[in-house]
């Protein structure tokens, strides 16, 4: 049995979870299992997809290839890994889509997104796949900062961010715009040129409340600036940027979903990040960022 | 599972016209008197969308090799259409292929038509080299390279997934001799040249409004110079991001004052079997000049 920390919970697993924080012993918040899992789904799912039903309390995923998991009342999630199926692969989606639903089942939010620590506080950037955030943390780390999660940011009640593990998973275009040698890491998947990122102490493991969320935007137009969302048209984008949404409404969980969205969009900053899709430097986002979470000084009074 | 096909592909090759199509199908189903935005040509998501399949998917793709996303493409293709309650209509630049399993990528039973779109590849190679940010014989090079995709980089991760484009003669054929879908052919030339009837079959194809007044009213609302105006006042979100304007020239036969003769004999040599097909070399194997109104036969 492994014995883990992570999201601000003790997992036990009988599989090993090669990047997260090991912990001592204690009662476990979440159990990782090795058994049997349906070939044809739950019993009485309220949301059937090709690989994926979910009911109030229920996950069934199937990842062909890899592995069938079902993920139970947020503290059980049961893998049944299929014949070939290397644990690389098993374990990338336990620490992602079925992490997801756990957190989900214990009424957090879940953004999809890095958060990186300013201060006393930390910042989220999200956006769709492909926007950049895996490069603008690296780039963050690069640069000396603290990481809490990449990819998932979790929400406590506090709307705290709840640390992940101490890992970036990093593209070979990335490392090579970063100058980053990819030599003595490990691909996470021999099939995908991406990398593991050992984070050591830039990992931050202290959970973090929210400062601002940025949502990043790429468009094909060459201006770069931050636009402000305001009010109650911040809710709907950070509604949008929750992980795996598609989840919520066969876990019966769309009402309280949006009670947290709301508490999220009440305490904290949201902000678009409109940057070109090419030709840009990371380096300018990365300021762009430090500059607008930077307090304006107070103007000296000149009597 | 179920069959419902549901979906109409419009499927082209890279700059031949399918985003003038959508233009006009957006126009011909709108309900208000003005022309619809570039920006808003909501016609349905195109098929290599990373949104559009992981929406059926439901788990993460990131950390998915192309071919292993491929192999999941077919599901989310028939899942899709199965919940669409009327006929979509959706852009692809993938040539037809097959799986290593022998299906094909866009199944059977999701697709209830294809509109074939193809253009002269002697024009292609202008537009696409302009697309590409390309000189035009790399462009042509391209169009020859039966290896030739989109988004097909192993070292990142883009919101579209990859595309096998191949030659463009093998993208055009693999379309058009795709067995087993319903199949209308149209070329950009009888587009341009003949509007009003093309599209009116177009239309028929793809069960929308056929009659007269709806089609020369979305013609009006998509003609080049009324997407060249929008475009000039605000940036069309789809233009590649080193180009100046997406909606460029559009016109006929522009190959006669732009290409080389070396150009044009190495576009004729790569694909003249395809050319020829399709009336875009005459009878004596040159180019021809103007291109007869008669539709060819798929």
């Amino acid at each position: 049995m492994h014995l883990y920390t992570a999201f601000g919970l003790n997992f036990h697993s009988e599989l090993e979870l090669t990047p997260l924080k090991t912990a001592e012993a204690t009662n476990p918040d979440v159990r990782i299992v090795l058994g049997p899992v349906s070939h044809t789904g739950l019993d009485q799912p309220h949301v059937t997809k090709p690989f994926c039903q979910t009911a109030p309390n229920q996950l069934w995923l199937d990842v062909p290839d890899i592995a069938r998991f079902q993920v139970s009342d947020g503290n059980m999630i049961i893998v049944d890994p299929k014949p070939d199926a290397d644990p690389q692969s098993v374990q990338l989606f336990l620490l992602g889509s079925c992490t997801g639903a756990i957190m989900y089942q214990r009424n957090r939010l879940v953004i999809h997104g890095n958060a990186i620590r300013f201060g006393h506080g930390c910042v989220i950037v999200a956006g769709a796949s492909g926007a950049g955030k895996s490069t603008l943390a690296a780039a963050f780390v690069k640069r000396g900062y603290q990481v809490l999660a990449d990819d998932l940011s979790v929400i406590d009640d506090h709307v705290r961010v709840q640390p992940s593990y101490p890992q970036l998973k990093i593209w070979r275009d990335t490392a090579k715009k970063l100058d980053i040698d990819t030599s003595p890491l490990k691909r996470i998947r021999m099939q995908v040129d991406k990398f593991a990122f050992p984070l050591h102490e830039q990992f931050y493991s202290e959970p973090l409340p929210i400062k601002a969320v940025y949502i990043l935007n790429p468009h094909n137009q060459p201006d770069l600036r931050v636009e402000e969302i305001t009010g109650m048209n911040k809710f709907q984008p950070l509604k949008n940027q929750s992980y795996r949404g598609g989840y919520l409404e066969g876990l019966g969980l769309n009402a309280q979903h949006l009670t947290l969205c709301a508490s999220l969009a009440n305490q904290s900053r949201v902000a678009r990040i409109i940057r070109p899709n090419n030709g840009f430097k990371i380096n300018e986002l990365v300021e762009l960022i430090e500059d607008d979470m930077t307090p304006p000084l107070t103007a000296a009074k000149h009597d | 599972m179920t069959s419902r096909p549901n979906i109409y592909w419009l499927a082209s090759y890279p700059k031949s016209g399918n985003t003038w199509t959508r233009a006009f199908i957006a126009n011909l189903t709108h309900e208000t008197a003005e022309a619809v935005d570039i920006n808003a040509l909501h016609t349905g998501a195109i098929a290599s969308g990373r949104e559009w399949v992981e929406a059926a998917l439901d788990f993460d793709i990131d950390e998915l090799s192309h071919d292993e996303i491929d192999a999941l493409r077919p599901t989310a293709y028939r899942w899709l259409s199965e919940r669409l309650d009327a006929p979509g209509h959706h852009k692809i630049h993938d040539a037809y292929t097959f799986l290593p399993n022998g299906m094909p990528l866009i199944p059977v039973e999701a697709t209830k038509g294809a509109l074939c779109i193809v253009r002269n590849p002697l024009d292609v190679a202008i537009s696409f080299a302009n697309h590409n940010s390309s000189s035009i014989d790399q462009s042509i090079g391209h169009m020859a390279d039966s290896t030739y995709s989109f988004c097909a980089k192993s070292g990142r991760l883009f919101n579209q997934l990859r595309q096998q484009l191949l030659s463009w003669s093998e993208h055009v054929t693999s379309w058009v001799d795709a067995p087993d879908i319903n199949k209308h052919l149209v070329r950009y030339e009888d587009m341009q040249q003949s509007p009003m009837e093309t599209f009116t079959q177009i239309a028929t194809f793809l069960e929308l409004p056929n009659d007269k007044q709806a089609i020369s009213t979305a013609l009006a609302h998509c003609k080049m110079e009324n997407l060249q105006a929008q475009e000039a006042l605000s940036p069309f979100r789809e233009k590649a991001a080193n180009t100046d304007t997406f909606f460029r020239k559009g016109i006929v036969g522009d190959w006669q004052q732009t290409l080389t003769a070396a150009q044009i004999n190495q576009v004729i040599d790569d694909h003249r079997e395809v050319m020829a097909r399709f009336g875009y070399l005459n009878e004596h194997g040159q180019p021809s000049t103007l291109i007869s109104l008669k539709t060819p036969t798929a």
